[in-house]
C-alpha cells in the first residue's frame, strides 16, 4: 500500500471545471466513504475548497489512473505518490500551494477534511499518521518561519495599519467617503475587527443609505462628511471624483473639537481624494493606494522568499518521521 | 559591597536591553529582557537595603543613591505597570535609562563611600523623599513610552514599516494612554511628595520645596491642558520628556 494524491487545483483547471469536482463540507465524509468503496483503496481523504479538489488514499498504484477518471481526466489532473504525496500535502496545509501564499484559512480546511474522514471511519495507520505529522508540521512552518508575516491585499494592510494606530478597533469609528466596492470591502475588514460603527457619505444619497444599510451603519449626506470627521478615526476615501476632496484646512478646523486624536486616512481612489498635505497636520497618517500596495507588494516578495525555507523544513519533518506508505 | 551589587544590577540592565535590541531586530520577541530587568530589580533592593541599613534611613542622601533610588522606581513602574498592559517592548526602552542613573551613580565621586549615618530621623522627609523619587519614577517611564510613541509616530509617518521594531511596538492609542495613565499616577504620588515635603523640618531652606512645587505646577498644567484641550501624541510626549528631564534639576536643588 502506498500513498497517492491525486487531484486539481487554480493552477491546473479553470473555475469551471473545479466547480464540477467540489464537494460541499457537510459531505467530505460521506464522498471519501463512496471512494473507499468505488475504488476499493483502505483509506481515503478528499479536500475541498474553492481552488482545489484533492483525494489522499492508501492503496495500490493503479488506483491512480481511477481517481483521475473520477477528477474529470489526467487532462486537468496531477498526480502524486509517496514521499512526493506527503511533501504536496504539507505544501498545502502550509499555505505553500495556495493561491496567497502563505493565507491561513487552508490549514483549517485540510484539518475539516481529515476530520470528516476520520469520522466516517475511512482513516486507518497509513493516513492518520500522515495527517497528524501534517498538522504538525503546518504549525511549524507558520510559526517558525515568516510565510504568514505581513499583509498581502490592500485590505488587509489597511486593517493592519489600524490596528497598529488604534489598537483593539472596538472603540473606533469609520467613515466611507464613495459607496464604491473597494471601500464597502475595506470598511466590512474593519468592521470585522471590531470597528464600532460606519458613516457612509456619497453624492448619491440613496447609494450611501443602501450600503450603509448593508454594513449595519449610518448615511450621510455628502454636504456633511465634515460635521461626521470630528468624531471619527478611520475615514477611507474612494470616490470617483476628479480632485481631491479632503484639504488639509477641513481636516485643521476638526483638529480641536477631536482633542487632537489620532486620525487615519485610508485614500484608496484614484484620483486621489485626500490631498497629500494633510500629512502634514501631527495627528494625522495617510496612506495612499500606491503605498498600501507597495506595503502588500513587500509582503508578497518577503513570503516567496520563505518557501525554499518552508520546503526544506518539510522534507526534514517529513524524513525524520518515518511514516507508513512513503 | 554595595557597590559590586549596584555593578551587577546594572549589568544585568545592560544584558537585558542589548538582548532585547537584538531579538527585535530580528523580529521577535524576547522574555529574557523582562527576566534580566527583574534580576537587576532584585539587586538594586539589595544595594538599597545595604545602604539604608549603612544609613540608618532611606537611602536617599546623596546624588548617587537619588540616582539609584529613581533607577529603582522606574523598574518597578516598568514591572508592575509595563507588562500587564502589554507595554512589555517599554522594557528595550526602560533598561538603557536604567543602566544611565546607575552607571553615572557608580561614577567615582557621586556615591558616597563611607555613608554617614543619620540621626534623628524626620519621618515627613523620609516619606517625602521615597514618594518624591517615586513619583519620578513614573515621570521617567512616561517620557520612556513618550519617546517609544516619537519612534512609532516617525514610522508611521514616513510609512517605514518594515522594521522588527514596529512590528513589536503597541498600538499608537495604548502608548498614548500609557503615558497619560504614567503622568497621573507620578502627579499623585508628587502631590503626596510635596505635603510630607512641607511637613518636614527646613533645616536647610525651602529651595528644594520650591523647586519640586514648580515641577508639580508644570506637570499639573500638562495634564489639565491635555483633559481640557488635548493634544497631539507627539507633543504630549515631547513635553512628558522635557518635563522630566528639566524635573530632574530638583535634585541638584538641596
Amino acid at each position: 500500500m502506498e500513498l497517492i494524491c491525486v487531484g486539481l487545483n487554480h493552477r491546473t483547471a479553470p473555475v469551471e471545471v473545479r466547480e464540477l469536482f467540489a464537494v460541499a463540507p457537510s459531505k467530505l465524509g460521506e464522498a471519501a466513504t463512496e471512494l473507499r468503496d468505488k475504488i476499493g483503496v483502505e483509506e481515503a481523504v478528499v479536500i475541498s475548497t474553492c481552488n482545489r479538489t484533492e483525494i489522499y488514499v492508501s492503496g495500490d498504484a493503479g488506483a491512480v489512473r481511477q481517481l483521475e477518471e473520477l477528477l474529470g481526466g489526467a487532462e486537468h489532473c496531477y498526480h502524486r505518490t509517496r514521499m512526493d504525496a506527503a511533501v504536496h500535502l504539507c505544501r498545502v496545509a502550509s499555505g505553500l500551494d495556495s493561491m496567497v501564499l502563505g493565507e491561513t484559512e487552508i490549514f483549517g480546511q485540510v484539518k475539516d477534511a481529515y476530520q470528516a474522514a476520520l469520522q466516517a471511519g475511512v482513516t486507518r495507520g497509513v493516513l492518520n499518521r500522515l495527517f497528524q505529522k501534517v498538522f504538525s508540521i503546518g504549525k511549524k512552518v507558520r510559526t517558525e518561519t515568516g510565510i504568514q508575516e505581513g499583509a498581502t491585499s490592500i485590505g488587509n494592510v489597511a486593517v493592519d495599519l489600524a490596528e497598529k494606530i488604534f489598537g483593539h478597533l472596538k472603540d473606533s469609528e469609520v467613515m466611507i467617503l464613495g459607496a464604491g466596492e473597494m471601500s464597502r470591502v475595506t470598511a466590512q475588514s474593519l468592521q470585522s475587527r471590531g470597528a464600532r460603527s460606519i458613516f457612509v457619505a456619497n453624492r448619491s444619497y440613496d447609494r450611501a443609505l443602501d450600503l450603509a444599510q448593508q454594513m449595519n451603519g449610518h448615511a450621510v449626506r455628502f454636504d456633511d462628511w465634515q460635521l461626521v470627521l470630528a468624531q471619527v478615526d478611520v475615514v477611507i476615501g474612494s470616490t470617483g471624483a476628479p480632485h481631491t476632496i479632503v484639504h488639509k484646512a477641513e481636516v485643521e478646523a476638526v483638529r480641536r473639537k477631536r482633542k487632537f486624536r489620532p486620525l487615519f486616512f485610508i485614500d484608496i481612489a484614484v484620483p486621489r481624494d485626500i490631498d497629500p498635505a494633510v500629512a502634514e497636520i501631527e495627528e494625522v497618517y495617510l496612506y495612499d493606494i500606491d503605498t498600501l500596495e507597495q506595503i502588500a507588494s513587500e509582503a508578497r516578495v518577503r513570503r516567496a522568499k520563505q518557501i525554499e525555507v518552508c520546503e526544506a523544513m518539510i522534507r526534514e519533518e517529513l524524513d525524520k518521521a518515518k511514516l507508513p506508505g512513503l | 559591597m554595595d557597590r559590586t551589587v549596584l555593578l551587577i544590577s546594572t549589568l544585568l540592565a545592560l544584558v537585558g536591553a542589548v538582548w532585547g535590541a537584538v531579538s527585535v531586530h530580528r523580529g521577535s520577541r524576547t522574555w529574557w529582557t523582562l527576566v534580566f530587568i527583574a534580576g537587576a530589580f532584585v539587586a538594586q533592593l539589595f544595594f538599597l537595603e545595604w545602604r539604608g541599613q549603612m544609613r540608618g534611613a532611606c537611602p536617599l542622601r546623596d546624588q548617587g543613591e537619588i540616582l539609584v533610588f529613581l533607577a529603582w522606581s522606574l523598574t518597578l513602574f516598568y514591572l508592575v505597570v509595563g507588562r500587564p498592559y502589554r507595554l512589555s517592548l517599554v522594557g528595550l526602552f526602560t533598561a538603557p535609562v536604567v543602566v544611565l542613573f546607575q552607571a553615572a551613580a557608580l561614577w567615582p565621586g557621586v556615591m558616597s563611600l563611607d555613608p554617614e549615618r543619620s540621626v534623628g530621623v524626620d519621618a515627613w522627609r523620609e516619606a517625602h523623599a521615597a514618594v518624591s523619587v517615586l513619583a519620578y519614577g513614573a515621570f521617567a517611564l512616561a517620557a520612556v513610552t513618550g519617546v517609544m510613541f516619537l519612534v512609532l509616530d516617525r514610522q508611521l509617518k514616513e510609512h517605514h514599516l518594515q522594521s522588527g521594531l514596529f512590528r513589536n511596538l503597541p498600538p499608537v492609542r495604548e502608548l498614548l494612554a500609557a503615558v497619560m495613565r504614567l503622568l497621573w499616577i507620578g502627579y499623585a504620588l508628587l502631590t503626596f511628595g510635596i505635603v510630607a515635603g512641607w511637613m518636614m523640618s527646613h533645616r536647610g531652606g525651602w529651595s528644594h520645596l520650591i523647586a519640586a512645587v514648580a515641577v508639580w505646577v508644570l506637570y499639573g498644567i500638562l495634564l489639565m491642558w491635555q483633559r481640557m484641550w488635548g493634544l497631539t501624541g507627539r507633543r504630549l510626549s515631547l513635553v512628558a520628556l522635557v518635563l522630566f528631564l528639566v524635573s530632574l534639576g530638583v535634585f541638584g536643588v538641596v
